[in-house]
This record gives structure tokens, C-alpha cells and sequence, in this order.
């Protein structure tokens, strides 16, 4: 018989526990990053800036129509790719070595793939395809591997053994989980939206081409104009993306990315045989030169990259976690009536498809260089997502009638039943805000991204593929160590959407 | 023993990582017997059926106690699923997408004898608990085979609508090892009676010899 | 709900199978082969597609030939797509048109604009500095905040980083409290405007555009010093393209260049006019990427 506990004792549950953890290890941080306010004149640039928001305008723009509809169109495909693909590694997910492989995948942001795609093909359309479907089948695999293991096998145990996996998979798993993907593939199909955005910025032909083109010139008033187009495609997504359609979309769609381009299998040759061949190996030298390359890469760019990334992510974890459960109320029926929702639906959208890369520039305006705007770009950024996910799983919360109002309805009936929820939505986040920091070398802030992007720019393959690998074993760890937590702290039970 | 037998199980034990479920079962079944198994509920029943059914998948029928329904699939496909196997998996699919007229009259034929025929396209989900327990029993008849294991597969039913299921499982079935909590149906339609109490077998008679009133403790006088 | 799943995955089934017929199978190719070319994007990327196109049509009006002109979104693009014959000429940098060099055995740099000899990077301070224009290099800048632009840039990073390195004897990392990379030129010029960065280092052609324009405040950031002159922008040929168009094409190209007088034309550069190069020209920049470890030995 195990013991009965006193019951007077108060104890509080691991997750309590687990939280405090993690607060703890983001102060600490605190101390080893640099965060300071350095600057002095931030308000003509600024005053530029809010004067491009009062007037924009789409004049001195070519092609937007062209660029809204294909960055539709690698969106749509990006997302369909990566979705059939990330199903059938869900089928086998279970398998180490696939868990491994995706979390690889996944470790590298969708900007390294298309420059590394870029290399091998070029501004063929499969750069863009395979940038967004590879790191998204990565994360599909993940997430309906969850749902697959979440989901009721009853049906299933029940089937003749000698049923075949796909007819067992169609009939008696699928039909039930149907809802769950397709909540979840609906929401990813919105990060589709902001990728496919967003890899315009390297070259694809996509809105963010023109958007950061617009913003490396100063032309504010067009950078307003593209980000309000863009928010409004975001904000009317569940109008136009109907699954009748999705068929017609995905028919439509390859003729919008094809061009004239051509893969040339020589280049592909030539980068896996020579563009990520280590440099002393190249040239023919021993195994002593290849270690020193090695070794100086680890210490002079790794090693750095790796604690400020981490310092960074930490900080920026933890902060979006504290931000996101302040923000979810504001789109929930059980705080805010249709007008007050419909504004807080505003704010999230605008916070969440602003690159944040651009929230970072107006931010190093105002404060300087330092870790802080990269760490409040990073928590605007994904609160604005935690808090929209956290904010529609309280919608389905049942009160009872008589449930208190205010303060009292967040502490005492909502937190403690979105609370699981809430945190297993972080931890999908952590390794995206890890990817995520990749991105902020405005800022002249060291992380591993940063040094990627330098090997990539300075034309170095070999070391960028060392760095990218070394990327991913973090990742690996960190997926690792979220899922020991979250099976510590039993969150899976609860997931519902993502 | 006579080529009859189709399990024996010699002192078997089920453990769940913090409990004992069954101990010291020792059971022989043999071709064309029909057995209740009675006791109160956690007395092992189900795990008992579990273990029969890991012993002997091929050719069982199994209706377990949650039904093992996809809620999201119309009863047609329910009653269906107990045959995929004998169909490749591209039939299958098609079958999904637009059912077979010959499948849907043979599931059909199924459904009129449990009175469910109206119900055929109507997605699980929408139907009551009795309607889905007959679901459940449908794909169990369509699926057939040598031996069937269920778990209190009238539970949700009428005593008439019962005692018609009843009838119709012991004549599709050969052998049978079925739950029931209602003792007399289980004298009734069973010829052998096995008692469980604590995970451990208590009683093991032939119907006949046995009143509804001797078993009576074994539901703790329910 | 089964039929919709059904009938959903049947249509995506299809779907996906067109995808990849349409997107593996290349259109046709014209008869005469297309001649592609790029330039970095260093400065006033927008419209580049309506300059340039003029430019395109300059070329294919001389050479007789299809002349298309695609946009990049960065040097290292420029110079893979150079690499990899999806571009056979472009208008690169001094240390892109180096790397691009290197990596494409056989190409040769054919024209640069008559400023490029003696191109310069202007250190550029936030007046919170104190810093003042001076001949000698500022070494008071040790310690400050400070911004390159590009990462790949011979103006915006190279050059500058090669003074520093020069003068300070240090590493920019070790030199400077902050070191960012803001992008592009004019970014560099925003952000020690506002202070963020309290030095940068700019191509001057940019700088004198920008004041020239007034989209800058003197007031707030200002000249404070110049590198020497080096060669930097030139127009690069693949060497290929004479078997691809014929004998003597990339001498055509050159002389197409150099006979552009056009000021339009010019002006997208923005350039006087061409004069010829050669690839002995930019063995100074390609020294100075070697010395601080931008290129490999």
C-alpha cells in the first residue's frame, strides 16, 4: 500500500515547479547578456517611419499582384508538400532515427534552406518548394505523430490482424483524427504564409522581395503598404482557404512558381562533392589540417554562437511565455465581447506577421544594438502566436454560469485550465525561437544563425554545413530535453489544437 | 484432451505496473462452447478477454467494451472495417471514397437483422449508445469468423432487443467467451459459466447445474 | 464526412502528381540562347528591374541577341548564380566579382566604371562622437559601436575592415564594443543617424547621393573619414560565352560596354561611363580578402 500522504500539506505540481525553472534560468541569463539602451536620435528615422504609415503607398512597386499570388502559390504547395510528406514519417516516427532526421530538418531555418537551394538550383521554383516543404514535413512528421499517438486506437485494436496498415490507417485512425489535422495543417498553412514571405527576402519572387528591398531603401511608405497587404491576406485566410478550394489552389499553384529556369545536375554534383567538402580535405590535406579547421571553426565561431544562442533563446523563451499569458485574454470570449476581440485579433495579427526582422530594425533604432531588441522582437513575435493559440483553446472552455468575472475568472478558472496547454505550445515554440535567432545579425548579435549566414555569404559551404550540423545537434538535444519535460509533466493529454 | 481444444491457459497472470489484474487463471476452451464470464466490475473480465484475444487473434470477432467505433465514419464503414482484410488496400480506399454496391447490400443484409438498416450512411457519431453497441455487434456478425470475445456487448440494449442480439451472435458464432452482467441472459444463452472475483477464476460450471440465484453474490447482490 | 476525406485526398492525389510534372519539366528554350545578367544589389534596389531593363535592352539592341536582366537579393547569390551559367555577365563588386572569379575558371572582368580605380569607403560618425573629419584614420573609434553593411560588400565591409584591422591592429570583434552588419548602405546611414551605431562605414557614393538628396541629416551624422582609393565595381564575363554565341562575343560585350553613352543609362549604375578591365586590376582586393580571412589562401 503506498502511503497516504498527509492532506494537510500543501504542495505545489510539477509544472508549478517546472515553470519557476525555467524563470530562474532566464534570469541568469539576464546577467550574462548584454542588454542596454545606447541611442540618441531614433526620431527621424522613427518620424520617416510613422510618416510611411500615414500614407502608404503601393506606387514604385512592380508586380505585386505576381508576388502576392506566388507567394500564395509556395505557400500552398510548400504546405501540401510538407504535409503528405510529414504524414508518412509520422506513419514511422517512432523509429529513432527518423525522430533524429526531423529535428535535423527542422534545426535550420527556412532561409538557410533556400540560400543552400539557391546554390544547387538556382531560382529554380523547387528552391522555394523544397526551403518551406522539407523544414515543414519535419515539423508536420512531429506534431501528427503526437496527435496519431494521442488519438483513440480502439477501432483499430478491434481490426483483423491480417488488415493491412493502409487500410488500417484510412479507416481506423484517420477518419477520427481528421479534425485534429486539419486544425493543425489549417494553422501551419498561415506559418506558410509568412515563410513564403519571408524567403523573398533571399531572392524567391515572393511579397517579401519587394518588402525588404523597400525597407533596405527607406521607402516606408511602400514597407507599410506591403506589411497592411500582407496582414490583410493573413487576417482573411480562414475566408478564402476552404478545403473545396484547396484542390483548385493546389492545381493553379505549380503554374505560378514554374519559370525558365533549368537544373543543371552538374551544380548539384558539384555541391556534394565539392561546395560542403571541408576546404583542407579539398586541397589534400591530412587529417591534422582538417582537425585544426575544425577546432578553429568550433572555437572561434561555433562555441560563441552557441552560448548566445542559447542566452538569447532562454531569455526569449521565457519572456514570450509570461507576455503570451497576458495577451490570450484579449482575444478569448470569456474575457472580451466581439469588439474588443475583433481589436485584439488586429494587434495579434500585426504582431505576428510582422517580420521580426523588421521589428527588430524599428527596435535597434530606438535602443541601440544590444541582445534586448533582439529579445523583444523574438517575444512580440511568438507571444502574439502562443497568445492567439492559447486565446482559441480558452474559447472552447466551458464555464459553469455562475464562474467569477475579472481576475478572479483568469486565476482561478481559465489559467489552471490552459495552463498545459499553454506550456506545450511553448515548447513547440523553444526550438523555433532558437531557429528563430538566426536572423537577427542586424543587431550584432553572435548567434549561430549569424555565423551561417557569414559562411554562407562569404561563399563557404563546407563551413556552413559544419555550423548548420552543429545547429541541429542543438536542436536535437533541446527536442529531446521538451519531450522529457513534457512527458514528466503529462502534456500531452491535454493537446487539443496547435 | 480432444483435438477440441482451442486455448488452455495454465496458471496465467496479467500485472499492470501497479496491480495484479488476473492470477492463477487456468482455463481450457474448447470448439463450439459458449461461456459467460460474470463478476463485478475490475473482478478481470475484460482483461481476461484481452488475454484470450492476444492468445488467439486469427479468426476472433471482437466487440469490446467501448465498441471500437470510429466515430467519424458512417456505420457502413464501421460494419466494413471487420472485413478489410480480405481486400487489397487500393479496393479499400475506393470502398472509403465511394462504397462498393455489392459491399454496401452484404452490410446491408447485416444491419437488417439487428435493425440498424436506416442508419446505414449516418456518420457513428450521431447515433445513441445502443445504436452504436449494434454497430459494433454488426461488424462483429459481417466480420465472422470461428470464435467471438465480447464485452458486455448488450449493455446498452432492452431485454428484448437483447436476448434478439443474443440469438443472433450464438448462431453466427461457433464458440463464444462473452461479459454479461445480466446473470440470466448468461444462463440462457451460455452453456458455461465462469465466475471471476479479485482477478482470480472463482467459479467454472456448466449452466445447467447453476440458478440465476447462486450467482447472484458474484454481482455483490446487484 | 468519410466521402469528403475521401474525395479531398483523391483530388490532393492528383493535385500533387501535376505539381511535380509542371514543375520538373523546363519550358521550351528560344532558339537563340538568352544572355542573363545580374547586378549586386548594393543600393537603391527598387525599380532596378525598370533601370536595368533598359539596360538589358541596350545590350540586346548591339549584340543582336535576347539580353534578359535578373534581379539578386544578395552578393553570394549574384555570384553562385554567376557561377552556376544562370548569369553570364554581371556588375559586381570588387570582392564579389573576385569570389565569382575564383569560383568560375575561365571569366574575366571586361569593363568598370571610370570612377571604379579609385573607389572609396567613407567612415561616417554620429556627432554624439565628437569625431571630426581628419586625414589620418580616426583611431578613436576603437571602442565605439559600429556598423559594416553588407557582409559580403568590398565598401561596406572589406575595405573597412581591412583599415581597421591595419590601424587598430585588432580584429573589428575586438576593436569595436558592438559590431552589426545593417544590410545595405543606406541602412548603415539610418542607423549611426539615429546612434544605434555610433560609426559606420560606407560606400561614398551612396553617402554623397544621400546628402546631395538631403535624406540624411548632416546635422546628426557626418564625414569623418576616407580610405584611400581602390578598385572596386567591374563588369565580369563568363568565359564560355564565346562557344556559346560565337567567337569574339565577349570582346562584343566589352566594346558594347564601353561604347554605352547613354547618361539614362548610365545613370543605373551610376557610373560616367566604362572603361576596359582586367582581372591584374583586382589582385589588390583579392589580397586584402586573404589578409583578413575572407578568402581562402
Amino acid at each position: 500500500m503506498a502511503l497516504i500522504k498527509s492532506p494537510s500539506v500543501f504542495r505545489h505540481s510539477l509544472r508549478w515547479n517546472v515553470s519557476w525553472l525555467f524563470v530562474l534560468s532566464a534570469v541568469l541569463c539576464l546577467f550574462v547578456a548584454d542588454i542596454s539602451i545606447r541611442s540618441f536620435d531614433p526620431w527621424a528615422e522613427l518620424g520617416r517611419l510613422v510618416s510611411g504609415l500615414l500614407q502608404p503607398s503601393m506606387s514604385g512597386l512592380d508586380d505585386i499582384g505576381l508576388a502576392v499570388l506566388q507567394t500564395l502559390a509556395f505557400a500552398m504547395l510548400g504546405v501540401a508538400l510538407g504535409s503528405v510528406c510529414g504524414l508518412f514519417l509520422a506513419l514511422v516516427f517512432h523509429w529513432r532515427w527518423i525522430r533524429m532526421m526531423c529535428a535535423l530538418l527542422r534545426a535550420v531555418h527556412e532561409l538557410f534552406w533556400a540560400l543552400i537551394f539557391l546554390q544547387i538550383f538556382g531560382l529554380h521554383p523547387l528552391t522555394g518548394l523544397l526551403a518551406l516543404a522539407i523544414p515543414y514535413a519535419a515539423t508536420f512528421a512531429k506534431i501528427y505523430a503526437e496527435i496519431l499517438e494521442e488519438g483513440d486506437r480502439s477501432a483499430f485494436d478491434v481490426l483483423s490482424h491480417q488488415t493491412g496498415w493502409v487500410s488500417a490507417f484510412f479507416y481506423a485512425r484517420l477518419p477520427d483524427l481528421w479534425q485534429h489535422f486539419k486544425t493543425y495543417t489549417a494553422y501551419r498553412m498561415e506559418c506558410g504564409l509568412r515563410s513564403s514571405a519571408v524567403l523573398g527576402f533571399v531572392g524567391l519572387p515572393t511579397l517579401g522581395y519587394s518588402l525588404s528591398t523597400a525597407f533596405m531603401e527607406g521607402q516606408y511608405s511602400q514597407v507599410w503598404a506591403l506589411l497592411i497587404l500582407f496582414y490583410l491576406l493573413i487576417a482573411s485566410l480562414k475566408y478564402w482557404l476552404r478545403p473545396s478550394l484547396i484542390p483548385v489552389y493546389l492545381c493553379v499553384a505549380p503554374f505560378v512558381i514554374s519559370n525558365d529556369q533549368t537544373i543543371s545536375f552538374a551544380n548539384v554534383a558539384r555541391f556534394f562533392t565539392q561546395d560542403i567538402v571541408p576546404s583542407p580535405l579539398l586541397k589534400g590535406e591530412s587529417l591534422v589540417g582538417l582537425w585544426q579547421w575544425f577546432a578553429d571553426l568550433f572555437m572561434t565561431q561555433a562555441l560563441p554562437g552557441i552560448i548566445n544562442t542559447l542566452v538569447l533563446s532562454q531569455i526569449a523563451l521565457v519572456a514570450t511565455g509570461l507576455l503570451s499569458l497576458g495577451l490570450f485574454p484579449i482575444i478569448s470570449k470569456q474575457f472580451f465581447g466581439r469588439v474588443g476581440r475583433g481589436l485584439g485579433h488586429v494587434f495579434l495579427v500585426v504582431m505576428r506577421s510582422t517580420p521580426e526582422y523588421i521589428l527588430a530594425f524599428i527596435l535597434l533604432l530606438l535602443w541601440g544594438p544590444s541582445m534586448l531588441p533582439a529579445i523583444v522582437a523574438l517575444v512580440l513575435h511568438n507571444a502574439s502566436i502562443i497568445g492567439h493559440l492559447v486565446g482559441r483553446f480558452s474559447n472552447d472552455v466551458r464555464l459553469r454560469q455562475d464562474a467569477p468575472t475579472g481576475i478572479n475568472r483568469y486565476t482561478y478558472e481559465l489559467i489552471p485550465r490552459v495552463y498545459g496547454q499553454f506550456l506545450a505550445f511553448l515548447f513547440y515554440r523553444w526550438e523555433v525561437i532558437i531557429r528563430e535567432t538566426a536572423i537577427l545579425g542586424i543587431l550584432g548579435v553572435a548567434t549561430l544563425g549569424f555565423y551561417i549566414d557569414s559562411a554562407i555569404q562569404e561563399i563557404r559551404f563546407d563551413r556552413a554545413m559544419v555550423l548548420i550540423l552543429i545547429t541541429a545537434i542543438l536542436n536535437i538535444v533541446i527536442d529531446g530535453l521538451s519531450r522529457y519535460i513534457r512527458n514528466r509533466i503529462r502534456l500531452s493529454q491535454a493537446i487539443n489544437i496547435r | 484432451m480432444s483435438d477440441n481444444l482451442i486455448l488452455q491457459l495454465d496458471n496465467a497472470e496479467v500485472r499492470y505496473p501497479e496491480s495484479v489484474a488476473l492470477q492463477q487463471i487456468n482455463l481450457k476452451i474448447e470448439q463450439g462452447e459458449k461461456i459467460a464470464l460474470i463478476g463485478r466490475s475490475g473482478s478481470g473480465k475484460s482483461t481476461l478477454l484481452r488475454l484470450i484475444y492476444e492468445r488467439l487473434p486469427d479468426g476472433t470477432a471482437l466487440i469490446p467494451q467501448d465498441d471500437g467505433l470510429v466515430m467519424n465514419l458512417s456505420v457502413f464503414h464501421n460494419v466494413y472495417m471487420g472485413r478489410l482484410s480480405e481486400h487489397p488496400a487500393w479496393y479499400n480506399l475506393l470502398n472509403l471514397m465511394r462504397p462498393f454496391a455489392a459491399r454496401v447490400s452484404e452490410v446491408g443484409a447485416i444491419l437488417d437483422k439487428i435493425r440498424l438498416a436506416d442508419k446505414c450512411f449516418e456518420p457513428v457519431a450521431q447515433l445513441s449508445g445502443g445504436q452504436r453497441q449494434r454497430t459494433a455487434i454488426a461488424r462483429s456478425l459481417y466480420q465472422g469468423g470461428s470464435l467471438l470475445l465480447a464485452d458486455e456487448p448488450v449493455s446498452a440494449l432492452d431485454e428484448h432487443q437483447s436476448r434478439h442480439i443474443l440469438t443472433t451472435l450464438t448462431q453466427q458464432f461457433p464458440t463464444m467467451v462473452i461479459a454479461l452482467h445480466d446473470t440470466t441472459l448468461a444462463l440462457d444463452y451460455c452453456d458455461r459459466i465462469i465466475g471471476l472475483e479479485a482477478g482470480k477464476i472463482v467459479l467454472d460450471a456448466a449452466s445447467e447445474t447453476i440458478s440465476a440465484d447462486e450467482l447472484v453474490h458474484l454481482y455483490g447482490g446487484e | 464526412m468519410n466521402t469528403s476525406i475521401g474525395a479531398l485526398f483523391n483530388r490532393t492525389v492528383v493535385s500533387l502528381a501535376l505539381v511535380t510534372s509542371v514543375i520538373l519539366a523546363p519550358v521550351q528554350a528560344d532558339d537563340v540562347k538568352t544572355l542573363v545578367f545580374s547586378a549586386i544589389p548594393d543600393q537603391d534596389e527598387s525599380s532596378l528591374k525598370a533601370r536595368f531593363g533598359k539596360v538589358a535592352d541596350y545590350l540586346s539592341e548591339t549584340l543582336e541577341i535576347p539580353v534578359k536582366y535578373v534581379p539578386v537579393k544578395s552578393y553570394a547569390a549574384s555570384v553562385t548564380g554567376f557561377r552556376n551559367n544562370q548569369l553570364q555577365l554581371a556588375w559586381f563588386g570588387g570582392l564579389s566579382g573576385v569570389q565569382a572569379r575564383n569560383l568560375t575558371p575561365g571569366s574575366k572582368a571586361i569593363a568598370q566604371g571610370e570612377e571604379d580605380p579609385e573607389f572609396y569607403t567613407y567612415f561616417i560618425a554620429h556627432h554624439s562622437t565628437g569625431l571630426k573629419p581628419g586625414e589620418a584614420f580616426p583611431k578613436e573609434i576603437a571602442g565605439k559601436r559600429f556598423t559594416f553593411g553588407s557582409k559580403g560588400s568590398t565598401s561596406g565591409r572589406l575595405m573597412p575592415e581591412y583599415h581597421i584591422r591595419k590601424n587598430l591592429g585588432k580584429s573589428p570583434e575586438d576593436s569595436f564594443s558592438t559590431v552589426g552588419f545593417s544590410g545595405n548602405h543606406s541602412r548603415t546611414v539610418a542607423l549611426v543617424e539615429s546612434g544605434s551605431y555610433e560609426v559606420g562605414a560606407v560606400n561614398y557614393k551612396v553617402w554623397e547621393k544621400m546628402v546631395a538628396e538631403k535624406k540624411v541629416d548632416t546635422d546628426k551624422v557626418s564625414l569623418i573619414w576616407s580610405t584611400p582609393g581602390y578598385p572596386d565595381y567591374q563588369w565580369t564575363i563568363r568565359g564560355d560565352v564565346d562557344a556559346t554565341w560565337g567567337e569574339g562575343f565577349s570582346d562584343k560585350v566589352q566594346q558594347a560596354l564601353l561604347d554605352m553613352k547613354d547618361p539614362a543609362l548610365l545613370e543605373s549604375f551610376p557610373r560616367k561611363r566604362f572603361i576596359p578591365a582586367s582581372n591584374e586590376d583586382f589582385i589588390a582586393i583579392e589580397e586584402t580578402a586573404k589578409a583578413i580571412g575572407l578568402l581562402d589562401e
